[in-house]
């Protein structure tokens, strides 16, 4: 067996190095037009294309071709950052008052997929609508990003292609928001509610049929605004519920790529042994793994115990057990060199967890018992997490390392239906959860997940000197100034037990060598245009 | 005869109002519906929207008003509305129905076809090498699930030859010879389950036949042994195996979760299962009454066959 292992792992290794030139896009040789790409999809659309009433990879992934944002993170980069952004619907964008002003300048001659004409009027619908402007022609069911907004004063229309978004203050990461696959334009003769069921894009390929649970099938949109492209003549996601099907379609050729985020090491290995020509890309995937400590209730109210608690656990352990590897350390934000703003390790060794395994147990049963909790009195917690594989695994690991420091922990598994409004309602003591980051940018982050009142801040941690620092680095413009102070928040979140990080998930996003023009981000969120893959066949 | 039938479908008319009732009020013991997996995917609840949404849905309502709404509807054809895909109940369940039907059907008669020239040989040639065989086969059979026979199927083709079925479902009149391929395996898989069962059953059924006095009888007017096993023993042998065909079939509608979803076909079981997963109440409640009233007719299908099959089988008028 550790022979197979070592020589699957070579293999893969190989496999990897042979990805550098398999997988980027061929020098000098010209994309071929036409074929249709066979892409794999785990399960069927959660609310049809209507992208932004939910926060799922399952409606984003096989949506975007329909849709066009203002602007995108580039294809052909897998580091997605503010350098990065490319234009899309705006042809051009200005910061004007200091960073109060974000004016966008809109592509002529774009036609929505029934025909109609696309205009600044539509851009200002989407947006009122996601920000829920109270003036809103209309409003979404659902609205998971209205937070992303919270800082936009108002959206003008002065022209039919020029929109203004208007700012309380300086916030250079609302581009980075605009240029998340979360973020499409809607059209304004639309009602939002019909996307549940049929989707109008103005995006490369338009539907042509969803047969339910069974398939979404895309054509090129022979109207679209980019010349030349898309270079396929169609998408089919193919909707295979059962992972080992999933796993045999790819070897077997009835799929030519693998969904966002679904690929472990282990099956990348299986695959890259099966067929070696297979490529195989290893991308940080933006979804981390993370500790709920409910800092309303006691014993978590006292930062010593939440402390402790992130002290017990060794991470790097964490993600060699539990993810085989296929997974690397990190604070609140993607590590490098999959992120930009994450913690350089010198820093990490510094934090709860990341330091040597007995030194931190011994620092963590020392908290405990200036909390009052020691042998004679263990501390007994239930900790709850959703009832699928990869919780309880995690939750398992927990368990195991909190033991070590006399803490006596329990596990109960929630039903998938019930998980979130628990999470809601903050009916837990101690959780653990997995979070995905739309993009790679503090602001999403902090103030989905740690802000005072927000409602996927599930620990309901709130510090108002973490609040100030949190808005001060928002309106930085310096770069260099501004990685610093997120920097400052990581370390300040992870001391704090916040919501101490496990690791962060790796994909193995897997194609066959006939696939050109796709890049994996590292993000599985943001890469499902598909409008510059080609077909090598 | 007349007055039997019309006996035996007031039953199944009030076994299908239990079964409503049952599996209405059953949905809704379970924690959680739609709208938390609706907010679930968006990663937040909002109590204010969620309220609107299950107005919107008509869940707000008390249970019986839902209950009652629904039997209104049946009765007028109306499904309902399937929460997940807004979209009328009956075009989400229509298409699934074919594929469940065919798989259910075809793993039916690939069973007979094993099962019971298998079960007659190995009573006729009891405690032979040839009747160890043909149990171990059975036996085998009995023990393996379906599902774990097509994960195995699925896992041996992509291995050795690099190929698997079509994932994609293609009807007989796109494709008569692709759809084939489609559901052979499948049906090969649940049908070697089955000819197991049915095998045991017509062994077992033939052998206290043929001790019977008319076999004997028959032998001794000098008929020959392939006329006594198939015309004397295993006629009379046939009721309990007609009897398991049936609740096989009924079983099948309803039982081929896994190996729809390992072979991906859109067929009722694998959707049942996501619609339970979704809380899509009008769809689980549909497709299991279509369920129920296939379990149903399977059984008075049977019941009419014994009277054909054995002339001293009456139904009283």
């Amino acid at each position: 067996m550790p022979q197979f292992r070592i020589a699957a792992s070579l293999i893969l290794v190989v496999g990897l190095v042979a990805v550098i030139g398999a997988g980027t896009p061929a020098v000098g040789q010209a994309p071929k037009s036409g074929g249709v790409l066979n892409v794999m999809q785990r399960e069927d659309l959660a609310q049809g294309f209507s992208i932004h009433e939910t926060a799922t990879i399952s409606t984003v992934w096989p949506s975007m071709p329909c849709f066009n944002n203002l602007v995108l993170f580039d294809p052909a980069k897998p580091v997605e950052s503010m350098d990065t952004i490319v234009p899309e619907l705006a042809e051009r964008w200005s910061w004007q008052d200091n960073h109060r002003n974000l004016v966008l300048f809109l592509r002529k001659g774009v036609k929505w997929h029934d025909g109609q004409p696309f205009t600044s009027k539509d851009v200002k619908y989407t947006f009122d609508l996601v920000r829920e402007a109270k003036d809103a022609p209309a409003k979404l069911r659902i609205n998971p990003r209205k937070d992303w907004y919270a800082n936009v004063t108002g959206i003008e229309a002065p022209d039919p292609n020029t929109v203004i978004f208007h700012l309380k203050r300086p916030q250079p990461s609302l581009l980075m928001m605009l240029a998340s696959g979360y973020s499409p334009v809607y059209p304004a003769h639309i009602s939002p509610a019909e996307f549940r069921t049929r989707c109008v894009g103005t995006g490369p390929f338009k539907v042509k049929e969803w047969r339910k649970g069974e398939y979404i099938e895309y054509v090129k949109n022979p109207d679209y605004w980019a010349p030349g492209r898309p270079y396929l003549a169609g998408l089919r996601y193919v909707i295979i519920p059962e992972r080992g099907t999933r796993t045999a379609a790819i070897q077997a050729g009835r799929l030519d790529i693998t969904f966002p985020g679904e690929t472990s090491k282990a099956a990348a290995e299986q695959i890259k042994a099966a067929i070696p020509k297979m490529v195989i890309h290893e991308v940080g995937a933006n979804v981390n793994d993370n500790l709920l400590l409910n800092t309303r209730k006691p014993p978590f109210d006292n930062v010593k115990v939440r402390r402790a608690f992130s002290l017990a656990i060794d991470r790097r352990s964490y993600v060699k057990a539990v993810h085989q590897g296929g997974a690397v350390v990190g604070a609140s934000l993607q590590p490098k060199p999959y992120g930009f703003w994450g913690l350089l390790d010198k820093d990490l060794d510094q934090l709860p967890g990341y330091g040597k395994p007995a030194d931190d147990k011994a620092k963590a049963r020392q908290l405990l018992a200036e909390a009052g909790f020691t042998a004679a009195n263990p501390l007994r917690v239930e900790i709850k997490t959703r009832a699928i594989a990869i919780y309880v695994d995690f939750s398992s690991f927990v368990i195991n390392e909190l033991k070590q420091v006399g803490v006596e922990a329990t596990l109960t598994q929630i039903e998938t239906a019930q998980w979130h409004p628990l999470a809601t309602r903050r009916d837990f003591l101690v959780g653990t959860n997995l979070t995905g980051i739309g993009i790679d940018d503090p602001d999403a982050n902090f103030y989905e997940n740690f802000a005072c009142g927000s409602p996927r801040n599930y620990t309901d941690y709130c510090d108002e000197q973490v609040m100030k620092m949190f808005d001060q680095q928002s309106q930085e413009l310096d770069r260099k100034k501004r990685l610093a102070m997120v920097w400052d928040i990581q370390k300040r979140l992870e001391m704090d037990g916040a919501r101490p990080m496990m690791g962060w998930r790796r994909d193995y996003f897997a194609h066959w060598p006939h696939v050109k023009g796709l890049t994996p981000h590292h993000n599985i969120y943001n890469f499902g245009r598909l409008q510059d893959v080609w077909m090598d066949k | 005869m007349r007055t039997y039938i019309t006996h035996r479908l007031g039953i199944a008319v009030l076994t299908l109002f239990g079964m409503s009732l049952v599996i209405f009020v059953l949905m809704r013991l379970a924690p959680g519906d739609i709208v938390d997996i609706l907010f679930a995917a968006a990663g937040y609840v909002h109590e204010g929207d969620k309220k609107l949404i299950m107005r919107e849905l008509g869940i707000d309502q008390p249970i019986w008003v839902q209950y009652v709404e629904w039997l209104k509807g049946l009765t007028t054809g109306d499904l309902g509305k399937s929460y997940r895909y807004d979209q009328p109940a009956w075009e989400v369940i229509r298409p699934l129905i074919p594929v469940t039907v065919e798989l259910a059907a075809l793993a039916t008669v690939i069973s007979v076809l094993i099962g019971v020239p298998t079960g007659v040989i190995s009573a006729v040639r009891q405690d032979t090498l040839l009747d160890y065989v043909l149990r171990v086969f059975s036996l085998a059979g009995l023990s393996m699930p379906a599902f774990w026979l097509g994960m195995v199927i699925i896992l041996a083709l992509v291995s050795w030859v690099g190929w698997i079925p079509p994932l994609i479902y293609v009807s007989p009149a796109e494709n008569l010879k692709i759809h084939l391929v489609q559901f052979l395996l499948p049906a090969l898989a649940v049908g070697y389950r089955s000819s197991a069962l049915l095998m045991r059953i017509t062994r077992s059924a033939v052998l206290e036949v043929m001790r019977e006095d008319y076999i004997r009888t028959a032998r001794a007017k000098g008929q020959g042994e392939r006329l006594v096993i198939w015309r004397h023993a295993f006629k009379n042998a046939v009721l309990p195996v007609v009897t398991v065909i049936g609740i096989e079939f009924a079983f099948l509608i309803g039982g081929l979760v896994v190996t729809e979803t390992v072979f991906n076909l859109p067929g009722v079981a694998r959707f049942l299962v996501q619609a339970i997963l979704w809380r899509d109440y009008p769809i689980v409640q549909n497709l299991v009454m279509f369920i129920a009233v296939v379990v149903i007719l399977s059984n008075l299908v049977v019941d009419l066959l014994y009277g054909w099959l054995d002339p001293r089988v009456r139904y009283a008028d």
